[in-house]
């Protein structure tokens, strides 16, 4: 060799190491370190075993939560005391932007905290690690607590359990005093106005709205808007969910559920119905031009300024207009929700009876150093008096104890309102997701301090009173006929379609049409509805609807034979 | 390294043909410093470019988080297929070539525009103003001036209806985001509004380096102010305005997403979707990952492709080039 070939073979060379470094230093350490998190969980798994929590040993406990949020002042007194109780102190970290795109780097870099908010995504990336034996061994309350819906937790695809589901875990009596579901919502001012009759039909409802409008065409100045649709971004039920509650169906999601058999309702004609009565009571202007075109916000400015008479929405997605009107003194601007049906003789099914939610909770992730550790503070969590910590407070600061009934002094129940006294109050942004009892604690308390019945009349303002007297009820959850037993596959709506099946693209498909087709055929000449709705139809025909029914009707199958009792 | 030297040499010498040097050892060794230098940047190019090419094999893969690289199913052109089947994808095509032409054009015509005017302002303190006035917009995110662009063109009290109906331009209030036709131009209008500012910038250093003699010369010659600008500043920014638009030409395919996701509705749907957000909806929304570096991969071959022929053309025109 020359000189400079040597040379030239001498720089390559040096070119070619520092270049498999860099590419070594980039891959494979995945592995390694899954390794040092197994070695370091069986050495956990052992020192939790051998010192049985006598001494409070400061641990630290890594959590996603799936929602924006704020986080609580350091010096919050329940977080303080959980710490000073258990040894536990939580590292919030809350959801900014995107849900899907937060998850998709999260499971890019194999980045997972202890806790995470459960999702269909995690869960499909092998995020959580299974959680029966941990509970079996180490949860004794969380056993107890899950009981009769150990096998509606367990995942459908392989069987283990996940995920601890924070919400439709029941105990005691349930007191229920404020419906968050779906409904048709009137103003209460409609319903005085008219001398509170009783509204049962959508043609009835839409009368009092148009007679309303034609009364008062301004409301505090601004022109009265009828009837508000919202279908914005992921909140779509609004233009999407009513027709299956119009026939006497309770919230299935995207199909009606008949015999334990699924079918699709968005193409069928009582769909039909409805939009084609949405298309008239445009015609007479009683909808909002810009319902399709607005986005949250606006719709809940339009709804905080008290001037919209009516819409189809769950209640706890406007609950902060009604706060806000409020706090306006416009009580008489607030709404109640009211189960409309087709034809009287239907019965309505709005008000169901709540149901595990498999799609929230908390999940340990593979990452977590130590699953002991965590299930066992868990457990510790669900625990009565620590669940009463969460709901109601400190006992003589939060609320006080009556002949054994909890209650709040007025300013008690305003702190309790008072979003910036909760940061530095209550432990709201874990407790939303912890598993936690529902309905009342052993003494007879309610869980939730707004669903104590001596509480809730107590909060109630005179407008409020006088609507319910003049209907004879106890509460505005009385609209709504008693929910009936949940069918065993209920509800369809939390089947997990799979990230990236035919059905779940079938779903996307036919989420987009809808968005597409009924606001065009809601704002089309009433000439040219049937048009509009013939081509939508066509194009639902089109879509592969059937991998996505097929997709709900295995899983209802798969959930009637497992569930069952 | 060797495009940037060539890029100053070109500008330096458009006319002169540059004598092709061999490298040999001697001009290895002596510039041997500068080779050290650039190992670092060269890294970090590999690093940070190349590696992550690697990730395209993904698009021929039914990806599965968290699988090993052996682990995964093979499935060939099953993403590409379904993305180019797809019977929206030619609508999801034209909304998003339409749409990047449209910022192009538009951005381009006026940072222009602001960037000549601005320079006819002989008050310093005016300048400055209308210029930082001008780029504030750019600092804030888009979801920010979604929000302002709904609010002013909604129909109760939104003020561009306002404006129209005291102009008397229109008898009632027009419902901008509902009409697939206005949806083009509200994108265009509030990118020019959000970088225009920022787009001049540049112009307006370009034509700080223009030498004062030629418009002193220009002058005694009799030119006015029109002509001033149009024989000696416009001349001076054109290779500046040349080569950023052979850039941006390879960015056609990057019409935006916020702007789109943000204000589109179901009404507009069928003008409003754009590649990337058909990718989301299909690809991420669904955990379909490989879907989502398909249409990644295909985005980028267009883009290359549309570069290059920009620079191309731009070559046979005898003009400045990028490459």
């Amino acid at each position: 060799m020359g000189g400079k070939s040597k040379k030239t073979f001498k720089f390559s060379l040096i070119m070619l190491l520092t270049l498999s470094f860099t590419l070594a230093g980039c891959g494979g350490n995945k592995n390694s370190n899954n390794n040092a998190t197994a070695k370091e969980t069986s050495a956990a798994q052992t020192a939790g075993a051998a010192n049985t929590s006598d001494k409070v040993e400061p641990f630290k406990v890594s959590v996603f939560i799936g929602a924006a949020g704020q986080q609580p002042t350091p010096d919050n007194k329940i977080y303080k005391k959980i710490k000073e109780e258990t040894g536990a102190s939580f590292d919030m970290e809350f959801l900014a932007g995107d849900i899907n795109q937060k998850l998709g780097v999260m499971i890019a870099g194999q980045d997972y905290p202890d806790l995470m908010t459960g999702n269909t995504k995690l869960t499909a990336a092998g995020a959580y690690i299974p959680l029966e034996d941990l509970i079996e061994q180490y949860a004794p309350n969380l056993k107890a607590h899950y009981a009769d819906y150990w096998n509606m937790m367990k995942d459908p695809n392989d069987g283990h359990i996940y995920i601890l589901p924070n919400y439709g875990v029941y105990n005691g009596k349930v007191n229920s005093s404020w419906y968050s579901g779906p409904a048709f919502w009137i103003q209460k001012a409609v319903l005085k106005e008219f001398g509170y009759p009783k509204v049962k039909t959508l043609d009835e409802y839409f009368d009092l709205i148009e007679k309303y409008k034609a009364k008062y065409p301004q409301i505090d100045g601004s022109p009265t808007i009828g009837f508000e649709i919202l279908n914005y971004d992921w909140k779509n039920w609004g233009l999407f969910n009513a027709p299956q509650h119009l026939i006497g169906h309770p919230n299935d999601g995207g199909v009606v559920v008949n015999n334990g058999v699924a079918e699709i309702f968005a193409d069928k004609d009582y769909a039909k119905q409805y939009y084609q009565k949405l298309n008239e009571v445009n015609q007479k202007g009683l909808i909002d031009k810009e319902t399709f075109v607005q986005n949250y916000d606006q719709y809940m400015a339009k709804l905080s300024s008290g001037t919209v008479l009516g819409m189809f929405d769950q209640h706890w997605n406007f609950n902060a207009a009604e706060d806000s009107l409020t706090t306006q003194g416009k009580i008489e601007r607030t709404y109640v929700g009211l189960p409309l049906v087709y034809d009287e003789s239907t019965k309505d099914y709005y008000r169901d009876l709540a149901v595990l939610n498999l799609n929230n909770g908390f999940g340990i992730s593979i990452n977590a150093k130590d699953p002991v550790k965590i299930i066992k503070l868990l457990d510790t969590l669900i625990q009565e008096d620590w669940q009463k910590t969460f709901s109601w407070g400190i006992e003589g600061e939060d609320y006080i104890v009556e002949n054994g009934r909890f209650m709040r002094t007025q300013e008690q129940r305003d702190n309790a309102a008072d979003a910036t006294w909760q940061l530095a109050n209550k432990a709201k942004a874990m407790f939303d997701y912890l598993p936690k009892t529902e309905g009342s604690f052993s003494d007879g308390n309610s869980t939730d301090a707004a669903a104590q019945p001596e509480e809730y009349k107590a909060g109630l303002k005179p407008f409020d009173k006088e609507v319910l007297d003049a209907y004879g009820f106890n509460s505005y959850v009385d609209f709504f006929s008693e929910p009936p037993a949940n069918p065993v596959y209920y509800p369809a709506w939390s089947i997990d379609l799979i990230e990236g099946s035919d059905a779940k693209i079938a779903s996307t498909k036919l989420n987009e049409l809808q968005t597409k087709f009924l606001p065009k055929a809601i704002l089309a000449d009433p000439a040219d509805f049937d048009s509009v709705w013939t081509d939508y139809v066509g194009q639902i025909k089109k879509a592969n609807v059937k991998a996505y029914e097929d997709k709900i009707n295995e899983q209802i199958k798969w959930r009637i034979d497992n569930w069952s009792k | 390294m060797d495009e940037t030297l060539e890029i100053e040499t070109v500008v330096r010498h458009p006319k002169k043909k540059r004598k092709k040097q061999p490298i040999t050892w001697s001009l290895l060794k002596r510039q041997n410093q500068l080779i050290w230098m650039s190992v670092p940047l060269m890294l970090y190019i590999i690093l940070f470019a190349y590696v992550p090419v690697w990730g395209w094999t993904m698009a021929f893969q039914n990806y599965k988080p968290a699988k090993s690289f052996s682990e995964q199913e093979w499935v060939g052109f099953k993403q590409f297929k379904f993305l180019f089947t797809d019977d929206n994808f030619i609508r999801v095509m034209r909304n998003t070539v339409a749409m990047g032409l449209i910022n192009l054009i538009l951005g381009f015509v006026t940072a222009i525009v602001l960037a000549l005017l601005l320079n006819e302002i002989k008050n310093m303190f005016w300048k400055r103003t209308v210029q930082t006035i001008s780029y504030l917009p750019h600092f804030l995110s888009w979801i920010i001036v979604t929000g302002i662009v709904a609010t002013s063109l909604s129909i109760n009290d939104g003020i561009v209806n306002i404006v129209l109906m005291k102009l008397h331009l229109v008898k009632e209030p027009i419902l901008w985001l509902s009409e697939g036709k206005y949806f083009w131009g509200i994108v265009g209008a509030s990118h020019v509004w959000k970088e225009v500012g920022w787009n001049t910038i540049i112009y307006l250093a370009a034509i700080a380096s223009i030498d004062p003699a030629l418009y002193e010369a220009a002058e005694i010659d009799g030119a006015s102010r029109y002509k001033k600008m149009r024989f000696v500043t416009l001349p001076g920014i054109k290779a500046t305005i040349v080569i950023l638009m052979i850039m941006s030409i390879g960015h056609v395919l990057e019409a935006g997403f916020e702007v789109q996701y943000l204000l589109g509705n179901g009404l507009v749907i069928d003008w409003a979707e754009t590649i990337d957000i058909f990718v989301l909806k299909y690809g991420l929304a669904q955990g379909n990952y490989s879907l989502a570096t398909a249409g990644g991969i295909f985005k980028t071959v267009v883009s290359v492709t549309l570069l290059l022929m920009a620079n191309g053309i731009s070559k046979r025109l005898g003009e400045e080039r990028l490459l």
